[in-house]
């Protein structure tokens, strides 16, 4: 029975050590040395490579570096150059001209036939009523009121559309190359592979990705505009891992991270190291108020709202006076949002109106607001509904982020105050999802819905909620109104005022009905270094610079380590260096003057600057003394034991 | 060691797996909800959500239809489609963090297995001493402290303090181009501290039971004996003690080797490390059913195996159990 140790050692060894250089990629070509690398963090995951596939931010970040769109988005994100160069709008139709001379990254010509068949998927789909993959880029197309697609020649495409909507510059629909996926029609493209590299038209193509590490891009030698600075762009994923990534930028490891949490934030503002900014998000959080039935009169057995206060716009309107925003904004976005008012994100500044008739904080109004609508206070002082029923609302949230169970906890408070119980419940957002559903998916059982919505840049993704036929989809207040839906189909088909003049008359119908309470309109908390590269832009001046509308701004990267010299090679893009500087300029001072949260909590976190950090440190360092105390302990009584030679 | 012995062990290796594949099928229907809600899409139609629910095969009944193609696909090696990284099987996205965590958790045990069995022999052996005071109080600790409590001051220190080693990941991106030379070493450096936080975290329960054995060794005849003929004190314990108190070591060690791959979550959060463990609560968070019933299944075999593995051995050392 001689074990040797020393071989029964060795065979896991070296099992282990075989299963490591299995691991070791093989080796490639050596590269020159030093390519320019930008670094991005984001806490999003990757879920897939394939534009139609993707549901995620991180997503569209990547597929945008690697293709263009029809027409690209501008810092301001109006529309810009991408695959066409140059378009005419007349009544009927589009008119794009395609980029004389265009290559590919792989050196094939760039055509209009390529546009035919990228657009073509879509319209193939929109024909046959079906959708393309996870069917969120498709829908552009037909939002956009597109009919009819043609390609005369190798250097035109034209759209024809039912409308003059701006909606036809917004569609997301990337421009694939037809030599590699022409053999693969729409029903297909969602099993599309998309395996890098990829072929693209975009400043950057995908050249690896490692399932929940990064994706790294290299540069298109035959990018159309202005060639970026970087010859490299790698995207880290930190998935819902905001410290691992902060710890990162730290460590001088990113150069640009999207998403860090408030704490994080304002321990940077002070920092020159790093420039901070709360880009304001095209979307909000919302309190959604279980109004099933409302204009039908159905009710769910065993599910739908509590009380059938919730269907009373005049109970709803109430409510909202009990809701503090500005605090809301100050306690729980750490001072990084705006307070909600309409269903439109003032970020879409071209199409947002505050409501006509405003509710502010007062909980005095709104207790005497519910007396007057027939909710009066029993004499234990719970708040009856007109079945004579005290109110007790069910509040679900998700809890995919902090804010949604500290937000739900203040609106427990404040309904309090007005003699209405609210259970508070978080729930994983497929849960909630699922809970939501009204039937014949699910029975609705809640009574308000405290979660959020992203929208495109126009309006309508957010504005659909809201309809009747929103509801089993996406509508989570089961809020239906025939006169809504008439005003949406209305505004399909207007442009300009008209269709500001409609959506303002659909963002107040929603804000009077008040099916929705918007409790603020988050913000989008990016840091980047300021060492390493320089040109950075804001786009549009209110976001960020990145993870918004496109790829612009990885472009105009330079090199923060030699002196500015803010002359590009002039080439078709450096149309827009003049006009960015000056965007460049308009947008810091806009950020700073539209973010007046901002001062206070930097002033405020001035003083314990690194503060973060040094409490981690002053943690590992209690952690340390713990361990040697505590050891110091049992040796103490391991000696004690010893001294009374004890033997067990 | 029979034959008789060897197919008992093989056979009931073999209903257990059969049964975990079946329970791995039930347990993830019962569980609420339903995959094709995790994201809410505006653009969505009802026909198309109807699609999908037949391409992810969720519009058949559960039993048998739902079973049969389970259990056939499985057989066969085919453990179905992501459902959150879209179009990709789901093999696939096992075999990639599979590696990461079999190089993590493997390494650290079997660091920790040599480190702990090393601490607990001599503190066992020199029991009361020096060593037996310090080991073990540092075993205690380490065993009772999670891999997260571990591994945070390590990144503080290390990595974002003195910027010694990478915060986290395990490779920095576009290492692919380099010599493999430059490769093992990037390697190397993001392997370290998480390394160190796995070992740390393992090492205490072996060598708690490790030295509780070796004590039970030290009183055995034959120690005595060896003792009073003379030898040297190192002698004994290397070759006279420490073999025979390895007997319960070896049960579980190859426990905790089945556990392998199952990884070390909280250690592989901490440090983002691509592993088995992250992408289990990716893939709770996710519901993406596929690539949990995967990672259960792996784990799940691995440990029968691990298990079938310590019989077999067990029948070798100790013939005793052969019977």
């Amino acid at each position: 029975m001689r074990l040797s140790m020393g071989v029964k050692g060795v065979r896991p060894v070296a099992a282990l050590l075989l299963a490591a250089s299995l691991l070791l990629p093989a080796a490639g070509p050596v590269a020159a040395a030093g390519p320019v690398v930008l670094t991005v963090g984001t806490t999003q995951d990757l879920d897939s490579t394939n534009p139609f596939n993707t549901y995620l931010v991180s997503g569209y970040e990547v597929f945008q570096l690697t293709y263009d769109l029809l027409t690209n988005f501008s810092l301001d994100t109006s529309p810009g150059p991408g695959f066409a160069d140059t378009w005419v709008r007349s009544p009927d139709k589009v008119t794009y001209h395609i980029r004389d001379g265009m290559k590919w990254s792989d050196g094939k010509p760039a055509t209009s036939k390529d546009v035919c068949y990228s657009w073509g998927l879509a319209m193939a789909a929109i024909a046959d009523g079906a959708n393309i993959g996870a069917g969120y880029l498709d829908p552009n197309v037909k939002d956009a009121g597109v009919t009819k697609i043609e390609c005369p020649d190798a250097s035109t495409f034209v759209a024809y559309t039912t409308d003059q909507s701006d909606r036809i510059f917004q569609v997301y629909v990337p421009i694939l190359p037809e030599h590699v996926y022409g053999k693969v029609d729409y029903k297909k493209m969602a099993d599309e592979k998309f395996n890098a590299p990829l072929v693209g038209t975009g400043p950057y193509t995908l050249a690896e990705w490692k399932t929940g590490q990064f994706a790294r891009f290299v540069r298109n030698p035959n990018y159309w505009g202005q060639q970026g600075f970087e010859d490299q762009v790698v995207i880290r994923f930190f998935p819902d891992n905001a410290d691992a990534m902060f710890q990162a930028l730290k460590n001088g490891e990113l150069d640009y991270a999207h998403g860090v949490n408030p704490d994080q934030f304002k321990q940077l503002q002070a920092d020159p190291l790093y420039k901070t900014d709360a880009g304001k998000a095209n979307g909000w959080t919302q309190l959604a108020f279980n109004t099933y039935g409302t204009g039908t009169g159905k009710t769910i057995p065993n599910g739908g709202p509590s009380t059938k206060a919730l269907l009373d716009p005049a109970f709803r309107d109430a409510l909202g006076y009990a809701v503090d925003k500005p605090t809301l904004v100050a306690r729980v976005l750490g001072g990084f949002g705006d307070p909600g008012t309409t269903i439109v994100p003032p970020v879409l500044s071209d199409w947002h109106v505050d409501p006509t008739t405003p509710r502010t904080f007062d909980i005095e109004l709104a207790k005497s607001k519910l007396d007057a609508a027939g909710y009066k206070l029993d004499a234990s002082g719970s708040r009856l509904d007109k079945e004579g029923k005290p109110i007790k609302l069910r509040l679900y949230a998700p809890d995919s982020e902090a804010a949604y169970a500290k937000s739900a906890e203040f609106v427990k408070d404040w309904y309090g105050q007005l003699g209405i119980v609210v259970s508070t419940q978080i729930l994983t957002s497929a849960a909630l999802g699922e809970l939501v559903l009204p039937p014949p998916d699910g029975t609705a059982k809640y009574d308000i819905e405290l979660w959020g919505w992203a929208g495109n840049p126009d309006p309508n993704a957010l504005l659909q909620i809201f309809r009747c036929d929103a509801i089993g989809g996406t509508s989570d207040s089961q809020y239906c109104n025939p006169d809504y839906d008439k005003l949406y189909d209305q505004q399909l088909k207007e442009s300009g005022a008209q269709r500001k003049a409609t959506l303002a008359q659909m963002q107040n119908l929603i804000y009077d009905q008040a099916p929705y309470d918007v409790l603020y309109y988050d913000a989008n908390l990016d840091v980047h270094r300021t060492d390493r590269f320089a040109g950075w832009q804001n786009m549009p001046a209110t976001g960020t610079p990145m993870f918004t509308y496109g790829d612009l701004v990885y472009t105009l990267l330079t090199d923060a380590t030699i002196a500015p010299s803010p002359s590009p090679v002039p080439s078709e893009a450096s149309a827009t260096p003049a006009a960015s500087a000056s965007a460049s300029a308009s947008a810091s001072a806009a950020v700073s003057s539209t973010a007046p949260a901002t001062p206070a909590p930097s002033a405020a976190t001035g003083t314990t600057s690194g503060g973060g950090s040094s409490n981690l440190l002053l943690g590992g360092l209690v952690l340390v003394l713990v361990v040697v105390v505590v050891g110091g302990l049992v040796v103490s009584r391991r000696r004690r034991t010893t001294a009374a030679g004890e033997d067990e | 060691m029979n034959a008789h012995y060897l197919a008992r062990k093989l056979a009931q290796a073999f209903v257990t797996i059969v049964a975990i594949l079946v329970l791995n099928f039930l347990m993830f229907r019962m569980m609420p909800g339903s995959p094709d809600r995790v994201l809410k899409n505006p653009n969505l139609t009802p026909e198309m959500i109807a699609a999908t629910r037949a391409r992810w095969g969720l519009d058949k009944p559960l039993i048998p239809d739902q079973l049969i193609a389970y259990v056939k696909a499985t057989v066969s090696g085919d453990l179905g489609y992501s459902i959150f990284y879209r179009g990709q099987p789901v093999t696939d996205v096992l075999g990639a963090t599979v590696g990461p965590t079999i190089l993590l958790v493997g390494l650290g045990e079997v660091f920790a297995i040599i480190g702990g069995l090393a601490i607990g022999a001599y503190a066992g052996w020199r029991r009361g001493g020096k060593t037996d005071s310090i080991g073990t109080g540092a075993s205690l600790i380490l065993y009772s402290m999670p891999y997260f409590v571990i591994g945070m001051p390590l990144v503080v220190i290390f990595a974002a303090g003195l910027g010694w080693f990478p915060t986290s990941g395990m490779t920095t991106p576009g290492m692919s181009d380099q010599p493999l030379l430059n490769q093992a070493w990037d390697l190397g450096r993001h392997l370290v501290l998480p390394l160190l936080a796995v070992t740390l975290g393992l090492l205490g329960g072996y060598s708690i039971l490790m030295r509780s054995s070796i004590i039970d060794t030290r009183n055995e005849d034959y120690i005595t004996t060896a003792r009073a003929k003379g030898l040297k004190d190192s002698w004994v314990l290397r070759h006279h003690a420490f073999p025979n108190a390895m007997l319960p070591m070896v049960t579980l060690i190859a426990i905790n080797l089945g556990y392998v791959v199952a990884g070390a979550i909280t250690a592989e959060i901490v440090f983002n490390w691509p592993g088995l463990g992250t992408l289990t609560i990716h893939a709770l968070s996710a519901r993406d059913y596929p690539v949990l019933q995967g990672i259960f299944l792996l784990v799940a075999v691995s440990v029968v195996i691990a298990n079938l593995i310590a019989d077999i051995v067990y029948g070798f050392l100790d013939p005793r159990v052969r019977a």
